[in-house]
């Protein structure tokens, strides 16, 4: 498999003084499907930010298709898309067309080309008979399917998500989850920040548990799932009694 | 969800739908000037027009009406300040206070010109996508100089769909205030602070992850330009405009 992201010994320390992460290391490969779980304060979202060029590391170096991500930023926000925990407060558009189209609008891409590329992405997400409507009007579930869209339009090679389950109801969360699922298997790479293991840990290829802005454990679903809880985080039902990994969606 | 108001955008097929935004503003604000020095027969004429353009437009005169009441309320308060202060042929009075012939003239039509702005604005922006309005600022900023042209259109792009969320979360901490008993203070300063300093904090809050969302899609102000689809019949409405205007002077 192709290595995307290569990290060496990244810290990160912000203002106050406090340590959001320390001496990460690890490599990405195209493909996979990460889960990154941990406690909250464990460092999960200062450590996504870092992906995406968001926050820059203090010390050691992030590495993007050989690329710095300190010298090419624009470059590795086109190659690493993120997907925010709150979809209300990452909407810029006041159309759905329009919030899909900000990426290439900012890229200076043609108009032609800007709309081709949106109907496409809209069509293939099932948003185009809602291209016209307010995005705070939509619901959870298709709030958080726009956001994807978003980012999808600037042909990401690497899609992270923060916590995408959050406050959606059981049919939002299928239609994400199935989004994510076909993300996945289109080649696109998946890194998940959830406490909602449950869900996704049947489709995970690797799970990473950060404590403290460490990386404690990384490794198979299957071998890392019954450490899941002395991390602070909720192993599946399935697995605890005794049945294993198994699909949450049918 | 956001709520529907009069001036919320509507999604429609109509001429008004379909003109190009440019041309709108540019008659919008063309009529509502030539009104100020309009009589009665050229605001009766303009709200006829106007009329005709909301029933086509498919928009409700009822419940317009019923939305802008407070303003009407306001248009009333406007008329009879003017019936009570304007000297002339005096048809009742009370005290020092006398109503005119010419009051009640005068109040009437300063109180139907501003009626006939509203419903312009209403019908504008009942057929105008805010997108459309985003862009047609952007436009007419262009030749304007020292004025970052594409960084106020995308100002009044995250103004226009942030209120939605800024009232929605108000609307939030006012019920969880109220869960609390908050209706017991009566001070109504009290009341407002209690509301404004979280209100302010979520929203400085959620600004701080907008700014985050932007950045992380590459924002930057050199951007692709917008696109206008023209209908085809923008010179024709034009020039009716231009026409109306002058009948205006002339009625």
């Amino acid at each position: 498999m192709k290595k995307i992201i290569d990290i060496n010994n990244i810290s990160h320390t912000f203002d106050d003084g406090y340590m959001g992460i320390k001496n990460i290391s690890l490599s990405i490969f195209q493909g996979e499907f990460i889960i990154l779980a941990g406690k909250n304060g464990s460092g999960k979202t200062t450590f996504l930010r870092h992906l995406n060029g968001l926050l820059l590391p203090d010390t050691g170096h992030l590495i993007v298709n050989g690329q710095d991500v300190k010298k090419h930023l624009v470059q590795t926000r086109r190659t690493i898309g993120m997907v925010f925990q709150d979809a209300d407060t990452q909407i810029v558009g006041d159309t759905v067309f329009d919030e899909v189209a900000f990426g290439l609008e900012n890229l200076k891409i043609k108009r032609s080309q800007i709309n081709e590329k949106v109907t496409q992405v809209l069509e293939d997400l099932n948003l185009f008979h809602l291209k016209d409507r307010n995005p705070h009007s939509l619901s959870g579930g298709e709030k958080r399917k726009l956001t994807i869209a978003g980012i999808l339009v600037m042909d990401p090679q690497v899609i992270v998500f923060d916590e995408p389950f959050s406050n959606l109801d059981y049919p939002g969360t299928i239609q994400v989850l199935t989004t994510i699922i076909d993300l996945n298997r289109s080649g696109h790479t998946i890194i998940i920040a959830t406490h909602d293991v449950e869900t996704v840990i049947y489709d995970a290829t690797r799970i990473i548990i950060m404590e403290q802005g460490l990386i404690k454990e990384d490794g198979a679903p299957a071998d890392i799932i019954r450490l899941l809880e002395f991390y602070g985080v909720k192993e599946p039902s399935t697995s605890k009694f005794g049945l294993g990994i198994q699909p949450w969606r049918k | 969800m956001a709520q529907v108001t009069p001036f919320t955008y509507r999604q429609g097929k109509s001429i008004l739908h379909l003109l190009d935004v440019r041309c709108k503003f540019f008659i919008i604000c063309l009529l509502s000037m030539s009104l100020l020095p309009a009589h009665f027969l050229a605001c009766f004429f303009y709200g006829f027009i106007l009329f005709f353009f909301f029933k086509n437009a498919g928009l409700n005169i009822l419940s317009t009406l019923n939305h802008i009441k407070y303003f009407i309320l306001l248009l009333f308060f406007i008329f009879i300040a003017r019936a009570l202060t304007m000297k002339g042929d005096i048809i009742f009075s009370f005290y020092d206070l006398s109503i005119t012939v010419q009051g009640l003239n005068e109040g009437f039509l300063v109180s139907f010109k501003f009626f006939l702005v509203m419903l312009t604005g209403v019908i504008f922006s009942s057929t105008t996508k805010p997108s459309s309005v985003k862009s047609a600022v952007q436009w007419f900023l262009k030749p304007v100089p020292f004025v970052p042209e594409k960084r106020v259109a995308i100002m009044i792009s995250l103004a226009l769909s942030f209120m939605p969320v800024i009232l929605n979360q108000a609307r939030e901490i006012s019920e969880a205030q109220k869960a609390r008993c908050a209706d017991l203070q009566k001070n109504p300063v009290k009341k407002i602070i209690r509301l404004v300093l979280p209100l302010l904090k979520k929203t400085f809050l959620s600004a701080d992850y907008l700014v985050l969302a932007m950045e992380s899609r590459c924002y930057s102000d050199d951007r692709t330009d917008p696109e206008f689809i023209p209908s085809g019949k923008e010179f024709y409405f034009l020039a009716a405009s231009v026409l109306l205007s002058l009948g205006f002077a002339w009625l």
